[in-house]
């Protein structure tokens, strides 16, 4: 399979002060490749690197150490060819304040070479697919800032990009926006093939749409797979509560495979196993093997959270 | 872009006929020869359509500077070469027709017809303004490059400066030394000397027209590098980025 993004060694520091300076390293050191095809996330707390990365593979920002290769060519060389196949939207959406959603959209689909009948289809394609059409006729500066995500995700489009960075896409939209806004990138990713690389701190957001998640901190890649992986990595699994009658002897637990850590309390028993669907059978099967009366059970699945949390700190 | 920006129709119009009205008024009430006056309306004009056609040269960068949109027209396949270009071309439409305008408002009111010069002349006076124009407005957005939104008060301080060491309403030769000196470095002074010899103005240098367009293209030559150079080092700083939040 062919790479989008190939990332060995980039470093960046920034610097700041002309007496008294001041050094900052966002990167130090990042390595990873996104296959074509994929939606990935770069995920982190604030100040960890990740809009550094981002725009250093959209040519916004210039690494100080490292190669960086999109679409199987050199950024250093930037060609047009690259920068007409990829295309960026940030979660803080700015455009020409002074332009209606369409103009905005005809002076970007302009800037890559749009024009005449296919630049027109293309624009009421793009305020249909966002639902934009009723706001196509008014001013940046007065759209909601929900809407304005919008163009800024449709004008990400204009060119058809094969590959799409996406910046904090739902940063500051209320839960049903960003919902709508998620949905629209899952729908791009999945009908036009778009490999997307998507930045954010929104745990959920992460899990609902990244198939693979590359965590950052402190300018490093902490942590790197899916989901699962990561909750198996850190031993965050899902958590089993059983309310049984009886007696039981702890230490036999012990030996389950899959079970990372359990606890005994009275008659309630808080077992961590690395996926419940999987442990689930066996472990009620114990408890009826040891004669217990089984009264209720719950199950906690580890969610992105508390793998945030775990690699944050 | 600019269609219901009413500030900018401002500077496009407004300020140049309000300058121009406030000269030739002057002129008037100084009761000033008529190859006198010609020679103030001639140099009033010129900083109309300098101006500009600058300022348009400058918003090449700056309409996205203020609009914090700047990653975006860097992500897209287009040069600086080719925002500067298309904001030229714009520019010079614009000081175009700020130009026509105020030389008919100078045959209207002021009796002064700036055209006697001839079409060749007028047109390689014309040109030279809007290169000299160029040079300005590609001088601020290199500024914008290097310092971010502090620099962009150079796009109306500059021209004025050089309006005033290139002689807009006077000969060079009355200012000190080595004001001249500075004079001489811009081509703006050469195009002025150029064409005011036509209303009977013998010219204070030797072949102003050549070392007008030499130093213009020269000036413009040096620019496309600092431009690049400014550009790699806005990538390399994260002034991009900046500009852009």
């Amino acid at each position: 399979m062919s790479l989008a993004v190939e990332v060995k060694g980039v470093r960046k520091t920034f610097v700041s002060g002309t007496v008294h300076k001041t050094r900052k390293q966002a990167l130090r050191g990042v390595d990873f490749s996104v296959p074509e095809g994929v939606l990935w996330g770069i995920l982190g707390p604030n100040g960890a690197g990740k809009t550094t990365l981002l725009s250093i593979l959209a040519n916004l920002l210039t690494p100080d150490e490292g190669l960086v290769r999109v679409l199987e060519e050199d950024m250093r060389a930037c060609s047009m060819g690259i920068l007409r196949r990829i295309n960026f939207s940030s979660g803080h959406a700015n455009f020409l304040w002074s332009l209606s959603v369409r103009e905005n959209l005809e002076y970007f689909a302009m800037l890559y070479g749009l024009s005449g009948k296919r630049r027109k289809r293309k624009i009421e394609e793009l305020l249909k697919l966002f639902e934009l059409e009723e706001f196509s006729e008014v001013r940046f500066d007065e759209l909601s800032t929900g809407t304005k995500q919008k163009l800024s995700l449709a004008k990400s489009l204009v060119n058809e990009p094969v590959l799409l960075f996406l910046d904090e896409p739902t940063v500051g939209l209320d839960p049903d926006v960003a919902r709508r806004v998620r949905d629209s990138i899952q729908q791009i990713h999945r009908e036009k093939g778009v490999t997307i690389l998507v930045t954010t701190h929104n745990m959920k957001e992460a899990e609902i749409l990244c198939e693979k998640i590359v965590f950052l901190r402190e300018g490093i890649i902490r942590a790197f797979g899916s989901p699962q992986d990561l909750k198996g990595e850190l031993r965050l699994g899902d958590s089993i509560t059983i309310f049984f009658r009886g007696s039981l002897s702890t230490p036999s637990l012990e030996h389950f495979q899959g079970v990372y850590d359990f606890q005994v309390c009275n008659s309630t028993c808080r077992i961590l196993v690395d996926d419940h669907r999987k442990r689930l059978p066996q472990i009620l099967d114990f408890f009826v093997s040891k004669k217990l009366l089984i009264t209720d059970f719950r199950i906690q699945e580890a969610d992105l959270e508390e793998i945030f949390i775990a690699l944050a700190r | 872009m600019t269609r219901r920006n009413f500030f900018t129709v401002l500077e496009i119009l407004f300020w140049p006929v309000v300058g121009f009205l406030s000269v030739g008024l002057l002129a008037e009430f100084a009761s000033l020869q008529q190859q006198m006056k010609g020679f103030i309306l001639v140099g009033v004009v010129s900083m109309g359509a300098v101006q500009v056609c600058q300022l348009d040269v400058s918003y090449a960068l700056l309409y996205d500077v203020w609009s914090k949109s700047l990653k975006h027209a860097f992500i897209a396949p287009v040069g600086i070469r080719h925002m500067l270009l298309g904001s030229l071309v714009v520019g010079m439409i614009r000081g175009g027709v700020v130009f026509f305008i105020l030389i008919y408002a100078s045959v209207w009111l002021f009796e002064f017809n700036i055209l006697i010069a001839g079409p060749g002349p007028i047109f390689l006076f014309l040109f030279g303004l809007f290169l000299n124009a160029a040079v300005v407005g590609m001088l601020v957005c290199i500024l914008v490059l290097l310092f971010g939104n502090r620099a962009e008060v150079a796009a109306w301080s500059l021209v004025s400066l050089m309006l005033l060491v290139c002689g807009i309403y006077y000969p060079v030769t009355i200012l000190p030394g080595w004001v001249v000196g500075v004079a001489k470095l811009i081509p703006l002074t050469y195009f002025l000397e150029y064409i005011r010899r036509f209303y009977g103005f013998e010219p204070s240098f030797s072949l102003v027209l050549a070392k007008g367009y030499i130093s213009v293209f020269a000036y413009l030559f040096v620019e496309i590098f600092l431009m690049k150079a400014a550009l790699s080092r806005a990538k390399r700083k994260g002034i991009l980025l900046k500009l852009s939040e």
